[in-house]
């Protein structure tokens, strides 16, 4: 397949992919594989993706101040470690091996994507904007939610670094990003409002990539001439994607892109 | 991304300070980022293969770099906070890139 066939199922796979609220790299690499490439080729593609995703997508969670950067920098600290082992591991696995789990994981992304709901945390009226923001020091924070300010602070957190290890592993060995574990670990199991466990894992997606990405650069394993209109294909399709995102049901594209994905992972095992 | 599910009991507000991180310097700076990384990647596609190549791995750089100069800039304003706990985090998540940099570099695992 051509550069610009690349970059085209870039685009579709993250226009795709940000409608269902998953990102675009975890169908973007199964299509390169379906394609013919090799699924060690696939990998880097689709981590470039997600750190050019979580670049472009910073501006936007910055100013709504959901992000909450020493939450995410904690949690890093395992998802990277995980992201950097994985990347040193696959370089000894087989193509087919990577494939099967490639399979796994766009299997349990289509599960993740289907039954995701997330808890709601309710504003305290003794808040004020002042509140808002993270905490020096600690675990905790404030972000605003319409008219009022909703409190927060890290539950679980061995619980939570365990799941995000898994997030970081899956990126370094199959070139998704693991946003579909680390959001529902982060709301779910650190009892972290879902705004703020959405945008501080986009952010710190876009670290454990780069942490396999530096492995993977030093190893020769980035095709460089096919990288940058991927990466090109991904913000333009991200962007339309979100742009498209508030005309659809959120919930039918949700349980279309799970069923997508489960059809997919077939397809891999059959082909592998 | 919407609140959707059940409810978590009302958490209290947490005690400590505010921190100053506002993300002033940095939005506009990932604007410009985002915006220079699709301008290359377009730039490739006019361009004869050498010249191409080069501005493609100008811009693979860019991207896998930018996270990385994200958390080195956390640590810089943490420290400016007098937040140790969380510089050394930070400082321990870039050595273990570096230390996986540096396995990579040794061949293990080509």
């Amino acid at each position: 397949m051509e550069v610009v066939g690349y970059a085209v199922l870039a685009l579709a796979t993250a226009a795709i992919g940000a409608l269902g609220g998953l990102g675009g790299a975890v169908l973007l690499v199964p299509a390169l594989v379906l394609t013919g490439m090799p699924a060690s080729e696939a990998a880097p593609l689709g981590l470039l993706t997600v750190a050019a995703g979580s670049i472009a997508a910073g501006p936007r969670q910055l100013r709504e101040r959901t992000v909450n950067h020493r939450l995410g920098v904690v949690t890093e600290l395992s998802a990277s470690t995980g992201a950097v082992g994985g990347a040193l591991v696959s370089g000894f696995v087989s193509d087919e091996a990577l494939t099967y789990v490639l399979a796994v994981v766009a299997f349990a992304a289509a599960v993740a994507g289907g039954r995701r709901g997330g808890l709601r945390n309710p504003p305290d009226p003794e808040c004020d904007t002042g509140d808002v923001g993270e905490r020096v020091g600690a675990l905790a924070g404030a972000y605003p939610l319409g008219d009022g300010v909703v409190p927060y602070r890290v539950d679980r957190l061995p619980s939570g670094l365990g799941f995000m290890g898994l997030a970081g592993f899956i990126a370094g060995t199959a070139g998704a990003s693991g946003g579909f574990i680390k959001t529902p670990a982060t709301s779910e199991l650190m009892h972290v409002p879902m705004k703020v466990a959405a945008s501080t894992t986009t952010f710190t997606i876009g670290i454990t990539s780069s942490a396999a990405l530096v492995v993977f650069a030093l190893q020769g394993r980035i095709d460089v001439e096919a990288s940058a209109l991927v990466i090109v294909g991904s913000l333009v399709g991200g962007q339309l994607g979100a742009n498209l995102q508030s005309a659809l049901s959120p919930t039918v594209i949700r349980r279309l892109l799970s069923a997508l994905l489960v059809v997919v992972s077939v397809v891999l095992v059959v082909r592998a | 991304m919407t609140d959707t599910g059940s409810t978590v009991p009302r958490q209290p507000i947490p005690g400590g300070r505010v921190s100053t991180i506002r993300g002033r310097w940095q939005a506009p700076a990932l604007t410009w980022v985002t915006r220079g990384v699709l301008a290359l990647g377009l730039l490739t596609v006019v361009l004869p293969e050498d010249a191409a190549i080069a501005v493609a791995t100008a811009a693979v750089a860019v991207v896998i770099a930018v996270p990385l100069v994200r958390v080195l800039w956390l640590v810089h304003r943490w420290r400016q906070e007098h937040d140790r706990r969380f510089v050394g985090v930070g400082l321990a998540l870039l050595g273990v890139i570096a230390a996986g940099a540096a396995l990579a570099a040794l061949g293990v695992g080509s």
